[in-house]
Formats: structure tokens, C-alpha cells, sequence
């Protein structure tokens, strides 16, 4: 029988062990200490470029407070995503529309979306791009403010949006003119704003909201 | 396969007569530290020579900006995970060593994650997950092992300058080269005529992998040529 079997096991493993678990201790406490202190600014930072994407498309909206509870909307394959519905204000404090952000599965990576509607929920506001890793020069044109993908979006109604290869892209409707060249991100897009817009309409609804 | 394999630097260590980890080796041997700077920026240079840490380098390289950002990122987790491993490596247990290294490497890399998002959150958004996968990049884990585990503080210190230098310098200048042919900017700076119509495909995966098999058939060439 060997040494190591004749020892108590708990010794034993503090003798191997005892620098593993004090660094795991001591980095714990490090790390635990600089989140403690970057968080606030890390948290202000996510606020600040919502709001900066929200107030560029409510553009009378001084501030963004949470509505209602948060909604989980289902995204497919069992799995849901939680919604924060964000109501804009103006200086008097009047309600001048709704933002929210969501995800979708684009070509590369997870595409984020800052979407804003009107204060009746009727007609889109447009959308931002939190984050996004499409194709440069091609996916990533969506990302364009007041572009032609982005452009189409601005008043169009809050309904069942519809990819097209071909159209006006200037007639504002519930079809949407895909960019030549990055059709996986342009259906990324239109599918995300399905996947969301009337589940959360439909929620708000139900919370008094609308 | 060497490119970005974390189980391959468990396994070097067996054998030591791969060429590879002979020139991770070189450290424990050789203590000049002018020498030890100079060999992580062209001899043993992780990108150029060793071929090691290639996903950031041809993922983060289409602008200067995110590629710098990532190669200090990695200049500072080499110079954490350098000291800590070498301050400890005498109490270091031979089959919980590389436990230890990564458990110092996640903490560093956890450390500039946190300190992007706090400080640079536009440029920590245009990184994505490249900054958390430093953790399995294998220049430091292969420095951890390869050299702070062998040497003193100070020889440590200087390989982890080295390292993080030539893995800076060769990611920049590979983004340099992208960004202007992509773009025509460096640096948000335009730099060529207005003639000149960019190459999209530059800004592309297929562009980082053009532009990395000839800066490496270039520095073969040199490498003949001075040897």
C-alpha cells in the first residue's frame, strides 16, 4: 500500500492542493473587487449607448424609463428571451414611444437591435445596432443610420414584415428590399423584428400598456 | 495541429524534441535579457515563427485600432500570468501546474475584459468574445510553461514584453496592411489617393489569411537568407 493511501484523505488533498484554492481565494477577491468598482460604469455605459441609439429614434424623447413587467418572448428551438420594454418621455414627461432590444441569429454572430415604435405601438421608429459582427461592406450595412435598409423601416407598421429580393425600397410598407449581396442579414433582421414586435405588442396589451 | 490548440501545449511538454518547443525552450536556457526581449520579437516571434495565437490574428486584424487593443490586452495577461507563475514556481505541484496557469490566465483576461467594457465599450463591443478567448490563446500558457515556470522575475518580465511585442507588432502591421487596401484609412486617417478604389475582400476573413501566408512566406524568405 502506497503512502498516499495511508494518509487522511482530506490532508492529503489541502497538502496537493492548499496553492490552487488560496490563488482561487486571493484572484476571487481581486476580481470581485475591480467588478465592484467597473460595474456602475460598465451598467452606465450599456444605458448610455441605448439611449443614445432610443433617443436617435424618438428624437423628442428627452429619457427612457422600464414599462410594465419584463416579457418573455419565445425565440424558437424552447427558448425565450427576455424583453424590457422602455417607455420614451418627452421634457413635459408625455409619452412619445416605445423601445425595446432584442437579438436574432445573423450570419456571423448574434445581431443586437434597438427597435422603437410610436406611442401607439402602430408604426416603427426604425432600428439601431447594438452590436453586430456582419461581413464589412456587405452585412454590415445595416448598421448605416438613415441608410437604405435602416430608411425602410422608419414608419412602417407594426405587423408581419416581408423580405423581398426586388421593390421600392422608398415605398415605407410591410415589405422590406433586402441588401444586394447580404440576404442572410437582411432576413436576420426582418425575422427578428417577427420574432418580437407582435408577442411584445400582444404582452404590453395584456399589461395595460397600450 | 500547432494554431490555437490549447491541448498541444499540454503535450509539448512530453516532448521536448519538437521543434516548436524548442524554440519555446530557449528561454531556460538563454537569460540575456536583451536576447530574451528580442527572441519574442523576431526569433521566437509567437506569430511569425512559432505560429501560435492565429485566431486573434486573423480575426482582429481588418483596422490598427482593435488589433493594438488586443495585442496590449495581450501584453498585459503575459505580464500577469508571467509574474504570478514565476513568483510561484517553486511551490508549483508538476501535475497542478497547468491548473494554476489557467486559473492566473482566466483571472487576467477576466481583469481586461472588465476593464474594456468599463473603458473602451465601443472598442470592447468591436472585439466580441476575442478578448475572453485570450484565455486559450497559446502563446501564454505556452510562456507560463515554457519560461516563468523556469526562470526569475525578472527574466520573466522581459520574455513577456518580448512575447506581447512581437505578438503587437506583427498583428498591427498585418491590420495596417488590411486597413489601407481595405479602406484606404489607417487610423480613420486617409492615406491613399482618391483614385484608389478599395478591396472589400481585404476586410475580409479571406484577406487576413492572404495577407498573413505572404507577410509568413516573406519572413521565410529572410529567415533563409540571414541564416
Amino acid at each position: 500500500m502506497s503512502n498516499n493511501e495511508t494518509k487522511n484523505p482530506i490532508l492529503f488533498f489541502m497538502q496537493e492542493s492548499w496553492l490552487l484554492l488560496v490563488s482561487a481565494i486571493l484572484f476571487g477577491c481581486l476580481l470581485a473587487c475591480l467588478s465592484a468598482a467597473w460595474q456602475p460604469k460598465i451598467i452606465q455605459n450599456e444605458i448610455d449607448k441605448f439611449n443614445a441609439l432610443a433617443g436617435g429614434l424618438l428624437s423628442e424623447a428627452k429619457g427612457f424609463q422600464n414599462a410594465g413587467e419584463s416579457i418573455s418572448v419565445d425565440i424558437g428551438k424552447g427558448k425565450t428571451y427576455s424583453v424590457r420594454v422602455k417607455k420614451g418621455t418627452d421634457a413635459a414627461g408625455n409619452l412619445v414611444g416605445w423601445a425595446f432590444v432584442c437579438e436574432g441569429s445573423g450570419f456571423a454572430d448574434k445581431i443586437k437591435l434597438v427597435v422603437a415604435t410610436d406611442a401607439a405601438f402602430e408604426k416603427l421608429a426604425g432600428f439601431g445596432v447594438l452590436s453586430s459582427n456582419e461581413t464589412p461592406g456587405f452585412g454590415d450595412k445595416i448598421t448605416i443610420k438613415d441608410g437604405f435598409y435602416q430608411s425602410q423601416f422608419k414608419g412602417a407598421p407594426v405587423t408581419e414584415l416581408e423580405l423581398t429580393k426586388v421593390g421600392d425600397a422608398e415605398t415605407i410598407d410591410s415589405r422590406i428590399v433586402a441588401i444586394s449581396g447580404a440576404t442572410v442579414t437582411s432576413e436576420a433582421v426582418v425575422k427578428t423584428f417577427n420574432t418580437f414586435l407582435l408577442p411584445i405588442k400582444e404582452a404590453m396589451a395584456e399589461q395595460g400598456l397600450l | 495541429m500547432v494554431l490555437g490548440s490549447g491541448f498541444y501545449v499540454l503535450s509539448f511538454h512530453e516532448n521536448d524534441k519538437l521543434n516548436i518547443s524548442k524554440g519555446l525552450n530557449k528561454m531556460s536556457k538563454d537569460v540575456s535579457l536583451g536576447k530574451t526581449f528580442f527572441a519574442g520579437i523576431w526569433d521566437s516571434n509567437p506569430v511569425l515563427r512559432l505560429l501560435l495565437g492565429m485566431c486573434p490574428t486573423l480575426a482582429v486584424t481588418a483596422a490598427v485600432k482593435p488589433a493594438l487593443t488586443m495585442g496590449l490586452s495581450v501584453v498585459f495577461v503575459l505580464l500577469f500570468s508571467n509574474i504570478v507563475v514565476s513568483l510561484l514556481r517553486h511551490q508549483l505541484k508538476p501535475h497542478l501546474r497547468i491548473l494554476m496557469f489557467t486559473l492566473t490566465i482566466a483571472t487576467a483576461v477576466t481583469i481586461a475584459d472588465l476593464y474594456l467594457k468599463a473603458f473602451m465599450p465601443e472598442m470592447s463591443a468591436s472585439l466580441g468574445p476575442y478578448i475572453p478567448l485570450i484565455i486559450v490563446n497559446c502563446i501564454i500558457i505556452g510562456r507560463a510553461e515554457a519560461c516563468a515556470s523556469k526562470n526569475g522575475l525578472i527574466v520573466s518580465i522581459i520574455d513577456a514584453l518580448g512575447m506581447g511585442a512581437g505578438f503587437t507588432i506583427t498583428l498591427c502591421v498585418l491590420a495596417a496592411i488590411r486597413e489601407v487596401l481595405a479602406t484606404g484609412n489607417i487610423f480613420e486617417i486617409t492615406v491613399m489617393p482618391g483614385s484608389f478604389t478599395p478591396w472589400a475582400a481585404m476586410g475580409m476573413p479571406v484577406g487576413a489569411f492572404i495577407t498573413l501566408g505572404l507577410i509568413l512566406g516573406a519572413v521565410n524568405i529572410i529567415s533563409k537568407k540571414t541564416a
